[in-house]
């Protein structure tokens, strides 16, 4: 079955330009995540996982700098250029289309608002009108049940929030948000809203949503923020959730839990994950394919099953023979990760790769489909080029 | 704990503190022989001549603990001695002069705060570009030049030289004794400002403005540099947490993430600098009311301690610390308003 | 007791390699290399008039600014005998400004010294063994504090007038109430700042290991505690050298700090107040002193910040 790519990312390069010089973080990333699916993106700490995924978003932290490479996120007919949209239009997309969760999730939620207030701002930022439609047509319910007094508050505040949905820069509109007793017509929209996270928290198995609703992040568990984090991620029903090793930081229970918690959400919602992380026995648990990275560089893409049988680059190979088995001898692998300030020329794994050819320092491997659906970045592999 | 409860909590631990403040005060008033340390009790200069009856009424010469109790006694009746520089009782003389820096401070404390943040965090978003070094120049100045100096300048240039404005409060005084005695101007406030304005007299809001112009700019200038520097560099490291990439994924726009997201984190240790700048311009007052004559208590305390009058420094130093300690105290409150932590935790 | 010392020497090698990295750190910031140069000139000044080889002094206290035979009231110019121009009664600002860096100097090192020997050893006490005794040194630092520092000083100068100090600090009772005062507000700010330090280093798992392994509380509080609380104090006590003068500039302007014709540059502002109506005719008499404290405090304000960059990450490297 052809499925089709929902984000293309194409020979992405990104240099962070620092005061020991110039970082070559990604070393020309050919990424893609296609519509439903899970794809892990492997790799050591270092190696520019965390780096790709917020390019996604085209969020870059300084001092890093995009220098070329492009980034396709195809909805429906349209095929969208991430890296040349203006910013206006970006806003649109984060937080809606492709949403975001975090390593450290009481890191990423902001002590000093409440639970609730962090929710609500996602919904107010991306589907203010569906909150402004549902309060009118509280508003018209009462104001034929209502009269006297009652009556014509509601009239105003209906007239308030048609103007919101219509012209949303009138004076009128601005002034009356400025009034003190007057603001406060928009606290139907506020319930609204409301109403809408608590269902949110509901579906993700958060128990007690109306008083979790209260809370600061503080008075939070990590687990209990991180599956608000996942609310907050999920409240637009993303294209694509871009999960940065949302489970590191968790105990192992707690871990197991988030998981599954992602896999249901998986099927219920359907969409794509791109799933970061170092750890090998969770991509085996929740994703569908895999990238591995390594210093910059996408060195091998292919379904689960077919990676973990079937490695075929020595570093995913070397990777996998690592991983501590009870019985068997402990592997490492070899010399240490390399600075991306002065690369190792080439294929940036070559001095660590018991399998180097002459070719290997001079020449950078181009990720090469060599069996279905499976590539690798290696001169091991070129044969009959 | 709620917010009424820590609010409750620390107006209890005011109580001991400002004792505390009281027993500071005695004692360095103990340090003062007898003869001198009479003025501190006496309300009118007559009292003087009897020095033995004083010190029998006052116990000054009976245990430590009977001595400060006379003493607070007095000063909880408003009791703080007779100046002899000045020829008044101490605590009327400050308070003839308590408007005039009332209206100073006034204009002052808003325009410090709001310039000091607004600077910083400019700075921390523009990071390394013009507004940044702008604010380093002015923050390291600020903190280098001594007050009187600048002010000294600012008079040299715009007084002497260009002959805008004079010191003191307003330009003749003597006119508006004789105004105010005929009936003719009616004192609301005691605030120059406000009561022309009241009186409906333009020129005379003019004059009073243009006098306060100079010792404000150098109140702000010396006062926010310090601000400016610490709300920059902690914007600065509100702006790197990762709940601020957090609400970038979100797709809210950079304004919304500086000033909704960042600014109220940043703001938090700068609240707590807040309070420090109050007991910094209780001190700045001395100098610059000094500098530009303007007559205030802070140019009261001043000159009645280049005539080593006792009784009027220790009242001064004793309201500033009460000042001081409220100040504090309001800023304590905001903290646990601002940051959910501290209450909650 | 020659193996202790080589054990101390051993012990100070990673130290002195950090310093070698503090002093290359410096030496690559502009605003840092500013303050060290501008202390680095001022050091000079001061070393130049010490050995008599700059401004000579005339009277039995070098810090009296010799007068003038023509005692007119009017200052003159800068002119080839007084370089810098006179003041009030031909008061020369030039051995004034030279003579004021010693005295800046000096106030600076007879100040800091008790704060920081009576403050940091209140704190390491209260800290390292908390309980009543760190209470009641707490509440008492806490009352000092509460007072804006500069109108206790005030209060404390104005009360020492009345008495006869005896003369230890300087030759001049005026200044020493000035600096007694000054050391008896400052230092609760030490202690606070090195309590602060301390609670936070006794959490740490290498003193407990030290305490189980038997080791002394003074061993302990020599070795480990203070070699690890002492980086802000640096910081600030750099910082305060630059404090200090203005606190005393500021107490000589308004009549409180030195007696009359002392070589201090508050004092000699302060002198320059009867001319500033002026305007420009006389602007050596204000400009030249107040350049003189405005770099000083300058150079000191820059040299602690280089301090505090190249201590922080040191220090989080802790």
């Amino acid at each position: 079955m052809e499925q089709e790519n929902l984000v293309e990312i194409k020979d992405l390069y990104l240099n962070f330009y620092t005061y020991d010089g110039i970082v070559k973080a990604l070393d020309g990333v050919n990424l893609d995540i296609r519509t439903g699916e899970v794809l892990g993106l492997v790799g050591e700490t270092g190696c520019g996982k965390s780096v790709t995924s917020l390019s996604a978003l085209a969020m870059v932290i300084s001092p890093g700098v995009i220098e070329s490479g492009q980034i396709d996120f195809n909805i429906g007919e349209e095929s969208l250029d991430i890296l040349n949209m203006p910013e206006r239009e970006l806003l649109k997309i984060r937080g809606r289309y492709i949403s975001m969760i975090f390593q450290e999730p009481r890191a990423a939620l902001n002590p000093v608002y409440t639970v609730g207030d962090q929710l609500t701002e996602v919904y107010f930022r991306h589907r203010k009108d569906e909150l402004i439609e549902k309060a009118m047509s509280e508003l018209e319910n009462n104001i034929r049940k209502a009269n006297g007094l009652k009556r014509s508050t509601y009239k105003n505040h209906l007239s308030l929030y048609k103007l919101m949905l219509k012209n949303p820069k009138s004076l009128k509109l601005r002034l009356a948000l400025k009034i003190p007793i007057i603001r406060r017509f928009q606290n139907r929209m506020k319930k609204a809203a409301e109403k809408e996270i608590i269902g949110l928290l509901g579906s993700l198995r958060i128990p007690d949503p109306a008083r979790v609703v209260q809370m600061y992040p503080h008075e939070l568990s990590g687990g209990m923020a991180q599956r608000i984090v996942i609310a907050m991620a999920l409240a637009c029903n993303p294209f694509m959730l871009i999960a940065d090793e949302p489970t590191t930081n968790l105990d192992v229970t707690v871990e197991a839990q988030i998981l599954q918690l992602i896999k249901e959400l998986r099927e219920k919602f359907n969409s794509s994950i791109l799933y970061v992380t170092h750890d090998l026995g969770v991509v085996a648990e929740v994703c569908d394919r895999v990238a591995v990275m390594y210093g910059g560089n996408i060195v091998e893409t292919a379904d689960v099953m077919d990676l973990f049988k079937k490695p075929l680059h020595p570093y995913t190979h070397a990777l996998l023979e690592s991983i501590p088995r009870p019985g068997k001898k402990f592997v490492s692998i070899p010399g240490s990760v390399p600075s991306l300030i002065n690369p190792p020329p080439g294929c940036r794994f070559h001095d660590r790769c018991r399998y180097a050819l002459e070719i290997c320092p001079k020449v950078k491997p181009q990720l090469i489909e060599v069996e279905k659906e499976h590539k690798v970045a290696c001169h091991l592999y070129y044969q009959e080029s | 704990m709620g917010l009424k409860e820590y609010i409750i909590r620390r107006l209890i631990l005011l109580i001991p503190v400002v004792f505390g403040v009281a027993v500071l005060i005695f004692a360095v008033l103990q340090i003062i022989p007898l003869e001198n340390r009479a003025v501190i009790y006496i309300r009118n200069p007559r009292q003087m001549q009897n020095i033995q009856d004083i010190i029998t009424r006052y116990g000054l010469d009976k245990p430590v603990w009977e001595q400060f109790t006379l003493w607070l006694n007095e000063v909880l009746h408003g009791n703080f001695g007779y100046s002899a520089y000045y020829q008044k009782p101490v605590l009327q003389g400050l308070l003839d002069r308590f408007p005039a820096t009332i209206e100073l401070v006034i204009y002052c404390a808003p325009l410090i705060i709001f310039f000091g943040i607004w600077l910083g965090i400019t700075a921390a978003v523009n990071r390394d570009k013009m507004p940044d070094h702008i604010s380093r120049v002015l923050s390291i100045l600020g903190t280098s030049l001594p007050s009187f100096f600048f002010g000294i300048i600012l008079i040299a240039i715009f007084v002497a030289q260009l002959k805008w404005t004079s010191v003191g409060r307003i330009t003749n005084m003597g006119l508006l004794i004789s105004a105010m005695q005929t009936g003719k101007f009616h004192q609301y406030t005691g605030l120059m400002t406000i009561d022309s304005l009241l009186n409906g007299n333009l020129a005379l809001f003019v004059d009073a403005l243009s006098h306060l112009i100079l010792p404000i700019i150098v109140m702000i200038f010396i006062q926010s540099a310090v601000l400016v520097r610490v709300m920059r560099s902690s914007m600065l490291e509100s702006l790197s947490k990762t709940y601020i990439v957090a609400a970038r994924a979100k797709g809210l726009s950079r304004k919304e993430v500086i000033y909704k997201h960042a600014r109220r984190n940043a703001l938090i240790p700068v609240i707590t600098l807040s309070g420090l700048i109050v007991g910094g311009m209780l001190t700045g007052l001395i100098i610059t009311e000094t500098v530009f004559n303007f007559p205030g208590v802070g140019n009261y305390a001043a000159n009645a301690a280049a005539h080593f009058d006792v009784a009027v420094v220790v009242a001064y130093a004793m309201f500033s610390a009460i000042i001081f300690v409220i100040a504090n105290l309001i800023v304590d409150v905001l903290y646990a308003y601002i940051d959910p932590r501290i209450r909650l935790g | 007791m020659s193996s202790r010392f080589a054990e101390f020497k051993k012990g100070m090698q990673p130290r002195i390699k950090e310093l070698k990295f503090t002093l290359s750190k410096i030496k690559s910031s502009t605003l840092s290399l500013i303050g060290l140069a501008l202390i680095a000139t001022f050091t000079a000044i001061a070393i130049l008039a010490l050995t008599r080889t700059l401004a000579p002094p005339k009277m039995y206290d070098p810090f009296l600014i010799p007068p003038s035979p023509t005692y007119t009231r009017e200052p003159k110019p800068p002119s080839p005998e007084h370089p810098f121009g006179t003041t009030s009664w031909q008061t020369d600002l030039y051995y004034g400004c030279i003579w004021g860096t010693v005295h800046a100097f000096r106030l600076g090192i007879v100040i800091l010294t008790p704060i920081l020997a009576v403050g940091l050893a209140i704190g390491l006490i209260a800290g390292y063994y908390g309980g009543i005794l760190d209470e009641i040194l707490m509440r008492f630092t806490d009352i000092i504090m509460s007072f804006p520092s500069l109108i206790l000083i005030m209060a404390l100068v104005v009360a020492f007038s009345t008495v006869r100090l005896p003369i230890i600090f300087t030759g001049t009772s005026r200044l020493d109430a000035a600096v007694l005062a000054i050391i008896l507000v400052g230092w609760p700010g030490y202690t606070r700042l090195i309590r602060g330090e301390v609670l936070r280093l006794k959490t740490e798992d290498y003193i407990e290991a030290a305490r189980a392994s038997g080791a002394s509380d003074i061993r302990i509080l020599i070795k480990h505690i203070v070699p690890n609380s002492i980086y802000p104090i640096i910081v600030v006590a750099s910082l305060d050298f630059g404090t200090m003068v203005l606190t005393a500039a500021a107490l000589s302007f308004l009549g409180l700090g030195v007696p009359l014709g002392y070589s201090d540059w508050g004092q000699l502002i302060y002198q320059s107040m009867d001319w500033i109506s002026s305007g420009f005719a006389y602007w050596w008499t204000y400009i030249i002193p107040g350049l003189f404290i405005t770099l000083y405090v300058l150079g000191w304000n820059l040299l602690g910040d280089a301090f505090r960059d190249i201590l922080d990450p040191l220090y989080r490297r802790k």
